[in-house]
């Protein structure tokens, strides 16, 4: 409907040049009005910029690169490089640390599953810690992955949970359940995201690309678990406490204002180490391996054990389960 | 003055008068800028209340989403809550065009296009709103088609920012349309813009449906999960849409003298009675279900409106918004409220401001209290917020008077050197 | 990596408590699967040999003075009462015990304070406890060898690396072997979360 061409505005402005003012605005009857106006305008665009002024803070955390950074299914090799070259150099500048960005691919074959046994977990959170440690997470709020919820004997219902509980464990009549990502087969997070910033890898591992989530936080209502956390503010690690041995979509320290999740520790799990939260339980309660070999220890689990997964009737079929002795 | 008036009649005379529609937007904006001195105060308030929207808002791009009182547990808030109000006005302000076509009412040709300027601020609103929601706003172009990589066609969220640009476009086409016809004095073409409004009908319950969706389709949010919210959400759009319209009709009548005849507002009302007894009906079908069968479905219910573990933060809201919904269908039902008077106004404004809380502050957050691992967490608005949002619906002001001073203008045909005075002007 | 989290595992519970056996030495297993790709081993984390306990003096250099079990028991006859800590009148007295009610010499050899005894009679050196263990605690032990049971280090996937397995009396204290009481030392700090809600 709005047709207009090149030649038909010049002869308009012509047709304007020859009678006057070409601006409407212009020929208004008072021209105090009309000067009152343009000065509103100006003034309107000033104060503008003004407002926004806390915008120009922004360029020099996000470089020209990053903002035109594609989806990472989309970069070859050769841009992953780059982008990992200049992840590690903002982080030396950013957190004064020297670390490596690697990105190991899921190996051929393998399926993750997780087993934690609530008979043995006595919700000390060992295992949070971990998490919080070498995932590079925000020091001031204690983030982490996983939470610990204190069950009531004799109820599966969450409404009788709490993560805040804060005494001596485990206590006579409460048991004990660690909760993270699900690493869902149908993975509700991944349908939600407007953006595919977030998607379920070949061996079950749901991650996100840190550099293309718009930090919509869909997916985060989304969860069933609520397994995803939200960079609210930008990390705060000290130094000597940044894990050095960082991966692309695992644990390198995230942007602020994107979306985070437990990724089983991939940059461990895929050159064939056991999450980090597992070797730091006390209790033994927790039990990581491949689903497809027949032989692993997940397998024993599943099929000698009584087994569950959370909110079964979701249907997000998870690959991390739940036994009891 | 001559020399725009000679000026326009040339473009006029010429047989392609259309190519000089820029020149028309031009000549409108100047129009919609002329007034007296209640319109630029009122246009320096919206002015200055936008602007201490935009500067909140950098603030929290700059600084991070921590300044707003959202977390990992009620991780939407004020912002979702509004954007949900906002497209539930803008279809509803289009559902008007409904009984206008459908009946062939001529009187509601006239209403029906200020509905579409709202429908238009409002959208410009909803998408304000989710802007000012994402965390990494620099990268909204991932959400542009072709260039980003877009999750399409599954994820609702997709779905509604392709649904919410569309209508969009729909509606500038329409107002655009017809008010350029009119600026020429000439019959707007059917062809040109009916098969529009009938899309646009379509597309103001796709546009509400599918924002339904986004909360409905989650299964992990057993208070959203339900089959009733998009029916509950286009009742409710039925009635905030009218009751909004009903008050632009009321300030436009006082302050430029656009009238329309009291026929559409009666319409109006009757449609307004029906949708609110329908939402009403539907809110407490949802209710009985929550609290007769209990249980975890319940959980969120019973923290809205009873509080739980100690927690009442949106007691009071809702009690307020139910109490507003009850006592404005009241007076809607009230013969008075047929006839032009304070009691009309008095239902608008209190149904308005009730289903704005009951499908924002009622709706959303409940939806994350409990949490997916029940636990609580309150949440209520940041002073920032407040700001952003306050910023947001003065733009969205801003942006519809300039619209229906234009209308106003050209309709009332109160334009100085009016290009027409001719008989097909006089319509 | 996990510098802390290994520390952590190692330190269990359990590791404190006396006597302690000093449990230095790894003893690789074989792997559980013959498959060939799996060139690395589980190894079981093994106490060094018999404890030493402390007699609480301390030699010219200010050392503490150990004595190896037999030091005191080749003096002193057998008695297959005793069950309990208050059984005994002379040392061991302040020892807590408490594993059902079996006699001290049910595990403990008779014939050799330094070595463990099986029920039927035959010596077994401490660094095997695991067998002993696994004599009563028979559905622990089938969880144990299938991952399902003890805490672990190292790699899930053997043709990549070696993994290494708690011993049993790495968490539980033989004469007491309750997994102990902890102290939860980490916790969520979400802005607004209600700290105070323990109970309901
Ligand atoms: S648990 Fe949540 S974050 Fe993890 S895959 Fe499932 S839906 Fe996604
Ligand atoms: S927050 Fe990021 S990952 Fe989550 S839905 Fe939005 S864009 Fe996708």
């Amino acid at each position: 409907m709005t047709v207009d061409n090149a030649d038909d505005s010049s002869r308009d402005e012509r047709a304007g040049t020859s009678s006057g003012p070409t601006l409407p605005i212009l020929n208004q009857p008072s021209s105090r009005r009309t000067a009152l106006k343009a000065a509103g305008a100006a003034l309107g665009l000033a104060a503008f910029g003004k407002a926004v002024s806390p915008l120009w803070s922004i360029p020099e955390n996000v470089s020209v690169d990053e903002f035109l950074q594609q989806h990472y299914k989309e970069l070859t090799d050769d841009e992953k490089r780059r982008v990992f070259e200049r992840l590690e150099a903002e982080t030396q500048r950013q957190y004064g640390k020297d670390v490596t960005i690697s990105d190991p691919p899921p190996i051929p074959g393998v399926r993750f599953g997780y087993a934690i046994n609530l008979s043995k977990c006595n919700g000390n959170g060992a295992c949070m810690e971990a998490c919080n440690q070498e995932n590079n997470h925000h020091r001031g709020v204690d983030q982490s992955y996983i939470r610990v919820l204190e069950m009531t004997k004799g109820s599966m219902d969450m409404e009788h949970g709490t993560t805040s509980y804060d005494h001596s464990v485990p206590q006579e009549d409460k048991f004990y359940m660690p909760v993270q990502c699900q690493q869902c087969e149908n993975p509700p997070c991944v349908t939600a995201c407007p953006v595919e910033a977030t998607w379920r890898e070949d061996d079950g591992i749901v991650v996100v690309d840190y550099n293309w989530c718009i930090g919509c936080r869909y997916c985060e209502a989304a969860c069933p678990y609520h397994a995803r956390r939200f960079n609210w503010e930008p990390p705060e690690i000290p130094a000597d406490e940044v894990n050095p041995d960082q991966g692309y979509l695992s644990n390198r320290i995230r942007p602020q204002g994107t979306m985070e999740k437990c990724h089983f520790c991939l940059h461990r799990t895929r050159e064939g180490r056991l999450p980090a939260c597992l070797e730091a339980c006390p209790t033994g309660a927790r039990l990581f391996g491949d689903l497809n070999d027949p032989d692993s220890d997940i397998n024993w689990v599943l099929q000698n054990k009584r087994v569950f997964v959370l909110k079964e009737e979701l249907g997000t079929q998870p690959n991390f389960f739940y036994f009891f002795d | 003055m001559p020399s725009m008036t000679a000026q326009k009649q040339t473009s006029l005379a010429s047989p392609d008068a259309i190519r000089s529609y820029p020149r028309f937007l031009w000549w409108g904006l100047g129009e919609a800028t002329n007034g007296g001195l209640g319109f630029y105060v009122w246009m320096f308030v919206l002015t200055a209340i936008s602007l201490v929207g935009a500067n909140a808002w950098a603030h929290q791009v700059a600084e991070g989403m921590i300044v707003t009182n959202m977390t990992d547990h009620v991780s939407w808030g004020l912002y979702i809550a509004n954007f949900t109000f906002c497209v539930g006005l803008a279809a509803g302000g289009v559902m008007m065009v409904i009984p206008a076509y459908l009946y062939d009412d001529e009187e509601m040709h006239k209403v029906v296009i200020i509905g579409e300027a709202v429908a238009i601020a409002a959208i410009v609103m909803s998408t304000l709103s989710v802007v000012v929601d994402l965390g990494r706003p620099d990268r909204f172009w991932h959400l542009i088609p072709l260039i980003g990589r877009v999750n399409w066609p599954v994820s609702m969220l997709t779905w509604d920012v392709i649904v919410l640009n569309g209508y969009l476009l729909i509606n500038l086409h329409i107002v655009g349309y017809l008010l350029y016809m009119r600026y020429l004095g000439r019959k707007p073409n059917p062809k040109w813009y009916v098969p529009f409004v009938f899309l646009s009908i379509i597309w103001a319950i796709s546009i509400h449906t599918v924002t339904a969706f986004l909360y409905c389709g989650l299964g992990g949010r057993p208070f959203w999960n339900t089959a009733l919210l998009a029916p509950r959400f286009l009742a409710s759009a039925f009635v905030s849409g009218p009751a909004f319209i009903i008050l632009v009709m009321r300030i436009l009548r006082l302050t430029t003298g656009y009238a329309a005849p009291p026929g559409p507002a009666r319409t109006l009302i009757q449609i307004i009675r029906v949708a609110m007894t329908i939402n009403l009906v539907m809110l407490a079908s949802e209710i009985f279900t929550l609290f007769y069968t209990g249980g975890a479905h319940g959980a969120s219910a019973q923290y809205l409106y009873f509080g739980s573990h100690g927690h009442y933060g949106l007691v009071p809201w809702i009690w307020t918004a139910t109490a507003f919904n009850l006592v404005g269908t009241a007076l809607f039902f009230m013969p008075a409220a047929l006839e032009r008077g304070s009691i009309r106004i008095a239902a608008c404004l209190l149904c308005i401001a009730g289903i704005w809380i009951e499908k924002g502050m009622g709706l959303i957050i409940p939806g994350f209290i409990p949490s997916t691992l029940h636990e609580i967490v309150e949440y209520s608005p940041s002073l920032v917020e407040w700001k952003v949002t306050a910023g947001i619906w003065a733009f969205g002001f801003l942006l519809l008077t300039v619209l229906l001073k234009l209308i106003a203008t050209v309709f009332t045909g109160d334009y100085e050197a009016g290009p027409i005075r001719g008989p097909s002007s006089g319509q | 990596m996990s510098g802390a989290a290994m520390q952590r595992a190692h330190s269990a519970p359990g590791s404190t408590t006396e006597p302690a056996p000093a449990r230095d030495r790894e003893v690789e297993l074989p792997a559980r699967s013959a498959d060939s790709r799996e060139k690395f081993t589980v190894s079981i984390r093994r106490p060094s040999g018999p404890p030493r306990v402390a007699t609480g003096l301390t030699d010219l250099q200010g050392n503490a003075v150990t004595a190896a079990c037999s030091t005191c028991h080749t003096t002193r006859p057998p008695d297959h009462e005793n069950r309990r800590a208050t059984d005994l009148d002379d040392f061991h007295s302040g020892m807590s015990f408490s594993h059902g009610t079996v006699s001290c010499l049910a595990c403990h050899d008779e014939r050799n304070y330094d070595a463990l005894k099986l029920a039927d009679g035959r010596r077994l050196a401490f660094t095997d406890v695991m067998t002993l263990c696994g004599q009563c605690h028979g559905p622990q032990m089938n969880a144990y060898n299938h991952g399902a049971h003890g805490g672990m280090t190292g790699y899930w996937d053997l043709s990549r690396g070696p993994r290494v397995k708690n011993n049993c009396i790495d968490c539980h204290d033989p004469h007491a072997p309750q997994f102990p009481k902890m102290q939860p030392t980490f916790k969520p700090r979400d802005r607004f979360l209600d700290h105070t809600r323990t109970e309901h």
